[in-house]
């Protein structure tokens, strides 16, 4: 009779912990190695419909760039063309920005190559909405210090 | 819907046993999700305390409503400077044509949002130096000790480090062929009292480098 005590608090605990019903739900889905691959084609035109989404706001738009610097790439330039597109229609010149030097930032040591070359390509759209590069407002080099937070 | 499908399998004595597991069932679950769960948004709430009137925009690096410059997260989630009239008056004048924009408003536009561009932020800081300096000057601080203990505290070594008190070891373990296998003994040559040819080979060409 005690077996079947401690049988019955055992299955308590287990129900407990973790709802027969979501278990199930679980195992539907396939966890395993090998799946379809994404070419880097359909990579870019995911981020690029994602910028180009009319609905979009500051916070989405944030993300999707911030995502974009933690991965190992460079955002190809229809994606920063789109992104550019996205800062004009929430009205953010400041992120418009920002987003250049970031991706100068992702070239890394290839910075003489690459950079030029994202320049090149999304000089078109800069002039037609209006965007400085940060060579043009002086943020290639460092402009302001800050003070030291020892020593205020 | 398992309980009761288990109630009719097991014998009738159980019965209680049934309903106390239900029971405990229902307050075990209460009592795991009241431990796991957070009221919603304390943490953000004292977060935001400090953020005054900035403009909460965005993820940034964990979700919570805070500023850092950093590479990885280049889009903090609240704006640097908290919205001043004069920011919003820059922010009326964003919304028209960028092109009409000053480099000055540009700027300021930049600024109300970031505090460090990435050419400030990634500038060398000189740091290094005072680093490297004071491990220089620590680690010289402990060949001064070690020469202060030379001066004032060691005894001076024992007469036995001597080079003849040293030769006259060197021939004692030679007399009592200490490691005649393949250690000292080995490479003296009994016959002829003198080291094997090759050792003295060896020692021709120490000496040689010795000279250099």
């Amino acid at each position: 009779m005690l077996r079947s005590v401690t049988g019955n608090l055992a299955n308590v605990l287990k129900r407990s912990l973790a709802p027969t019903v979501r278990v199930s739900a679980i195992a539907q889905v396939r966890r395993a190695h090998g799946g379809p691959v994404e070419s880097d084609e359909e990579f870019d035109c995911r981020y690029e419909a994602f910028f180009n989404r009319t609905d979009i706001d500051g916070w989405e738009i944030r993300k999707g760039m911030n995502d974009l610097c933690g991965m190992d790439l460079v955002p190809d330039p229809k994606i920063i063309k789109a992104a550019l597109h996205a800062c004009r229609r929430v009205n953010d010149y400041a992120l418009a920005v920002r987003f250049i030097e970031a991706c100068k930032d992702k070239c890394g040591p290839k910075v003489g190559e690459i950079y030029p070359y994202i320049i090149q390509e999304i000089k078109p759209t800069l002039t037609e909405l209006g965007i400085d590069t940060p060579e043009e407002l002086g943020y290639d080099k460092p402009e302001l210090a800050l003070e030291s937070v020892y020593e205020m | 819907m398992a309980a009761k499908r288990r109630r009719d399998v097991l014998p009738d004595y159980m019965d209680g046993y049934v309903h106390v597991n239900t029971m405990a069932n229902f307050l075990m679950r209460r009592a795991l999700l009241d431990a796991v769960r957070v009221p919603a948004g304390v943490r953000a709430m004292s977060e935001l305390a400090k953020i005054g009137n900035r403009e909460w925009v965005g993820y940034g690096f964990n979700g919570q409503p805070n500023y850092v410059d950093r590479p990885d997260f280049p889009l903090p989630a609240v704006r640097f400077h908290p919205d001043t009239p004069d920011i919003k008056v820059l922010r009326e004048k964003e919304k028209g044509d960028w092109r009409k924009l000053t480099i000055e408003e540009k700027k300021a536009l930049y600024r109300a949002s970031f505090c460090q561009t990435f050419a400030e932020f990634q500038a060398p800081t000189g740091e290094w130096k005072g680093i490297m300096g004071w491990s220089l000057i620590l680690a010289s601080l402990s060949v001064w000790i070690y020469m202060a203990m030379k001066l004032f505290v060691y005894n001076p070594i024992p007469e036995s480090m001597s080079e003849e008190n040293q030769k006259a070891q060197l021939k004692r373990m030679l007399d009592l062929k200490v490691n005649p296998v393949d250690g000292l003994a080995s490479k003296w040559d009994y016959e002829n009292n003198r080291w094997k040819r090759w050792i003295g080979a060896m020692a021709a060409a120490w000496a040689r480098v010795d000279k250099m």
